[in-house]
């Protein structure tokens, strides 16, 4: 089927069942995986699958609707719905779809060598990923190992005559395991996750980094609760920037639920905080050339030394603020309504070496753990289980567990005073390594 | 357990997911997808009126290189979402999905594919694929394919697909003005109504053929309040598998207030303390703590692969004597009621742990045929792009004797926990964390002070040997809980109490 043509087709007919305007947005996936357990298959799944969305607007007012069946009574009825639908909204002069006609130009989103790599070979990285991580001693139990790949392509046309497709490519390789000692038990994993399957990990590294997490929490010692300084490694930094990112959320902001409303161009952060948002890099899982919505996705500065320098919008909170659209629209899949998010997150780096961050630490919390929803972004208190490295005199002397870590929002951004030179640009939320002067502990 | 209604998952997102927590995601996330039309009359899902002929020689297909179980599963669901922020009807949101998945078991391996398109052609393609893990090549017997019974437990008056739209926009507007009118500094609601028709045919190799059709209604209201100085986002729900008659039982009204009462009085909270302390958990939805710390350690599938924190304790004693915890898929009109599971095993109330005693896991038929168990009905899946996993239902901690006002007034000192937001556990190790949505100081065996949401943090094991007082108040809650894939659930407890909780505050 030619998807372009049905994508095109698909518009007028909203426009013919009654729309003022329409988007189409569809989308053709393919995903594969395989899960294995103690040296065996334990899942293989397989599927292909297809599904339309039809955003459309009757006098200003909004109506969506979805479906995977394309048969043509099927895609009829479901537009209907859409625009029976849409007479139930209350009209909005924000809802106007964007008439941008570029497409930011971005190589190697798809990877057209990965469906022909053989099954055989997919199986046996996963069973051979598994075998590596259970050898290495101390890990006692292996929870699965898994390989899986997903390809998509987009169409995305609307009633101001954009039409604009691409095609996408992921897959992922990672393991989980146990390690037992007396009675206790700890738990570490690791996922590679790349667009291009020549680019995973090797599935030594992939171990060693699963195994490692397992290990190095064994044999914790209860803290007191207290007040200290905490580092973060990139890998919990998420936890902190995941809060900051939803509270500059343009819609957020309009609706006056973040605690960052207030602060654009404003300092709100430690001048060691630079924050930008990139979904044109090559190679990335969190790039496309333009959002979920079509406009044309751009790299983005969103905090600079500390001074807030934008929100995110898609083109609806945009045209409500009086701004362009960031190229920020989010979709979760056909299913959904352009929502906001971000491509690719990252900090910029620092001076320092992680070594030089603990060195330089006299009492603190290396983090290696956070449980918890982070930042809260309407209030921006932050609490959250904790787990690390315990560091007196800049040095680790033992791991902690079952302690808890909070403070409020503004205190530990400004209080980040040192900054790591270690990024892994590869994930979607990257960050170096980073100190915050001062938290709150709960402990003994 | 519970996921917020993010609607801006980056859409690659599910790729990072795949392996969190060791678990599986299949797939295209699709929480809130849907089904069909229902425009022929009686039977509303008309793509699910596959002959059974047809589905028995798709069972056989799929058993043609060897395997112990196969099961056909055939979906359609229609819902409607209809979204009101800033008093605006901001969108009406129509879906309709369907589907069908074919799996294969063969020893402890499983075989999965699914299609959008249910055809017989599709389905024998889905079944050559999903016998890729069989092998031992032996041949299976013929299957016959009968109908079956199971009972029913959900009651509909006001059937969803004969509501018109002006009701629900009557109930979404009425939600919406009684937040408002609660008081001056709710400044902001936003009212999410949701309702979906499931309907659902299951076929497996043991011969069953089943079908039937869930309704479910979820009603979210949330207020913001701001003074100037502080805000605080409150959330209130309300969800059953019933008809629109929901509404009349509880009203809108209700669930607005509710929620702009927290948010009034939250602006109030001042520090939490951090440290350990004594915690008193109001009666309701505060039992998504056992859901998390107790309830999915006991979900047979980590039992199964010799992992989880409860492998090896069955008939022992793991809480204390005043403790017993019950799962159970057949409460009239729950959320997390079902009839008989996704793989057709009629719902019951199972027993997890009685006055301490370990007594049952939660299984799947994969789990229980590999931990030699009853099959218990939670064999659940999110839709037909999900392979069945053990899920609970709705899951509490059974009533005790103890007056909640005791309680709290024989406990000097602690956290009394109106509220909670969800959490999430480790089920190998046992390691839980939830946040506080509601809470106050505990001085003198008072509810003082209001205090931000804190985290609460410790272990299964722990916190069941550590509950010294159940009240005699059982109620309930609604919640999404998430493994890799949804499930609509309850969590319910009496007000207990609990010895010695680690809470993540600001303040020594």
């Amino acid at each position: 089927m030619n998807y372009i043509d049905l994508t095109e087709k698909l518009v007028k007919k909203c426009l013919r069942i009654g729309a003022d305007a329409a988007e189409v947005y569809l989308e053709t996936t393919r995903n594969l995986s395989v899960q294995v357990l103690k040296a065996e298959i334990e899942t293989i799944e397989e599927a292909s699958s297809q599904g339309v969305g039809f955003r459309v607007f009757v006098d200003n007012k909004m109506g969506f609707s979805h479906c995977n069946d394309f048969t043509d009574r099927a895609l009829e009825d479901t537009i209907s719905r859409a625009v029976a639908f849409a007479k139930l909204s209350s009209p909005d002069e924000n809802n106007v779809l964007t008439d941008d006609m570029g497409i930011t130009k971005i190589d190697e989103l798809y990877d057209p060598g990965i469906v022909s790599v053989p099954m055989d070979n997919k199986i046996k990285m996963a069973l051979e990923l598994e075998s590596l991580a259970l050898g290495v001693e101390g890990i006692t139990k292996s929870s699965g190992a898994g390989y899986g790949e997903g390809e998509s392509e987009i169409f995305i046309g609307n009633s101001n005559g954009i039409m604009k497709s691409y095609k996408s490519s992921g897959c992922y390789l990672g393991v989980y395991v146990v390690a037992e000692k007396g009675n206790q038990k700890n738990t570490g994993g690791e996922t590679c996750s790349r667009v291009f399957f020549s680019d995973l990990m090797s599935i030594e590294e992939i171990a060693e980094r699963a195994t490692k997490k397992a290990l190095e929490l064994l044999d914790p010692v209860m803290i007191e609760t207290q007040k200290a300084a905490i580092i973060f490694d990139p890998a919990v930094a998420r936890s902190l920037l995941g809060g900051v990112i939803t509270a500059i959320n343009g819609e957020r902001v309009l609706q006056g639920a973040s605690f960052l409303k207030d602060y654009l161009n404003k300092q709100f952060a430690s001048p060691l905080l630079t924050l930008i948002d990139d979904g044109t890099r090559i190679k990335s899982l969190g790039s496309s050339p333009f959002d979920g919505e079509g406009v044309p996705t751009k790299r983005n500065v969103l905090v600079e030394n500390g001074v807030l320098k934008s929100f995110i919008y898609n083109t609806k909170a945009a045209a409500r603020a009086g701004v362009v659209s960031t190229g920020n629209a989010s979709r979760s899949g056909f299913t959904a309504l352009p929502g906001i998010g971000v491509h690719n997150v990252f900090l910029a780096t620092g001076n320092h070496s992680q070594s030089e961050i603990i060195a330089g630490t006299a009492k603190g919390l290396f983090l290696k753990e956070v449980t918890g929803y982070g930042i809260d972004a309407v209030s921006g208190n932050f609490s959250g289980g904790a787990s690390g490295l315990w560091i007196v005199n800049g040095e680790i002397i033992h791991p902690v567990k079952g302690v808890t870590i909070a403070g409020r929002a503004f205190e530990i951004l400004k209080g980040i005073d040192m900054m790591g030179n270690d990024i892994d640009l590869n994930r979607r939320f990257a960050a170096p390594t980073f100190r915050v002067a001062e938290m709150q502990i709960g402990g003994k | 357990m519970e996921k917020h209604y993010v609607r801006d998952i980056p859409r690659r997102k599910f790729i990072e997911l795949s392996m969190k927590g060791g678990l599986l995601i299949a797939a295209t996330p699709a929480l809130m997808t849907q089904l069909i039309s229902c425009r022929n009359g009686a039977r509303s899902a008309p793509g699910l009126d596959m002959d059974k002929e047809i589905l028995a020689g798709i069972i056989a297909k799929a058993l043609e290189k060897g395997g112990d179980f196969a099961d056909v599963y055939l979906e359609n669901r229609i819902s409607r979402q209809i979204v009101m922020e800033e008093s605006k009807f901001k969108s009406g949101l129509y879906g309709i999905s369907q589907g069908a998945g074919v799996r294969v078991v063969s020893g402890n391996k499983t075989g999965y594919a699914y299609t959008d398109e249910i055809t017989e052609e599709k389905l024998i393609r889905a079944a050559e694929v999903a016998s890729y893990v069989a092998t031992n090549g032996s041949r299976s017997e013929p299957v016959n394919i009968s109908e079956a019974t199971r009972p029913s437990y959900i009651t509909v008056e006001q059937p969803l697909g004969e509501i018109a739209d002006e009701k629900r926009i009557e109930v979404i507007a009425r939600a919406d003005q009684a937040a408002k009118d609660y008081d001056q500094r709710i400044k902001m609601t936003m009212v999410d109504y949701y309702d979906e028709v499931r309907s659902r045919v299951i076929v497996n190799s043991e011969g069953i053929y089943l079908r039937d059709e869930l309704p479910l209604l979820f009603f979210i209201v949330q207020a913001m309040s701001d003074n100037g100085k502080t805000r605080h986002m409150a959330r209130e729900r309300l969800s059953n598998h019933s008809g629109f008659e929901m509404f009349e039982n509880v009203t809108p009204e209700t669930i607005a207030e509710n929620a702009a009462r927290e948010a009034v009085v939250m602006l109030a909270a001042g520090d939490a303390p951090a440290g350990i302390m004594d915690v008193v958990m109001q009666n309701g939805w505060g039992g998504v703590l056992v859901h998390e710390a107790v309830g999915h350690p006991l979900e047979a599938d980590n039992i199964a692969k010799g992992i989880g924190a409860f492998t090896g304790k069955m008939s022992q004693k793991v809480a204390t004597d005043c403790f017993t915890m019950v799962d159970d898929g057949t409460l009239p009109n729950f959320r997390g009621t079902v009839n008989f599971d996704d793989e057709g095993t009629p719902a019951q109330r199972n027993v997890l742990i009685e006055n301490g005693v370990l007594k049952g896991f939660m299984t799947d038929i994969l789990s229980a045929r590999q931990l030699s168990m009853e099959r218990t009905g939670n064999g659940r899946r999110e839709s037909f792009r999900y392979i069945p996993i053990p899920r609970m239902t709705n899951t509490f901690i059974e009533t005790g004797k103890d007056n909640p006002e005791d309680i709290l007034a024989s406990t000097k000192k602690g956290i009394y926990v109106q509220s909670l937001s969800g959490g999430s556990v480790n089920p190998i190790t046992g390691v839980f964390n939830f946040t506080c949505r509601e809470a106050y100081l505990i001085e003198n065996g008072k509810k003082t002070k209001p205090v931000k949401g804190a985290t609460l943090i410790g272990s299964c094991m722990d916190v069941i040997s550590n509950i010294d007082a159940v009240g005699n108040d059982l109620a309930f809650g609604p919640g999404i809980c998430g493994k890799g894939q949804a499930a609509e659930v309850t969590a319910g407890q009496p007000t207990v109490r609990i010895r010695g909780i680690n809470v993540g505050g600001t303040k020594a």
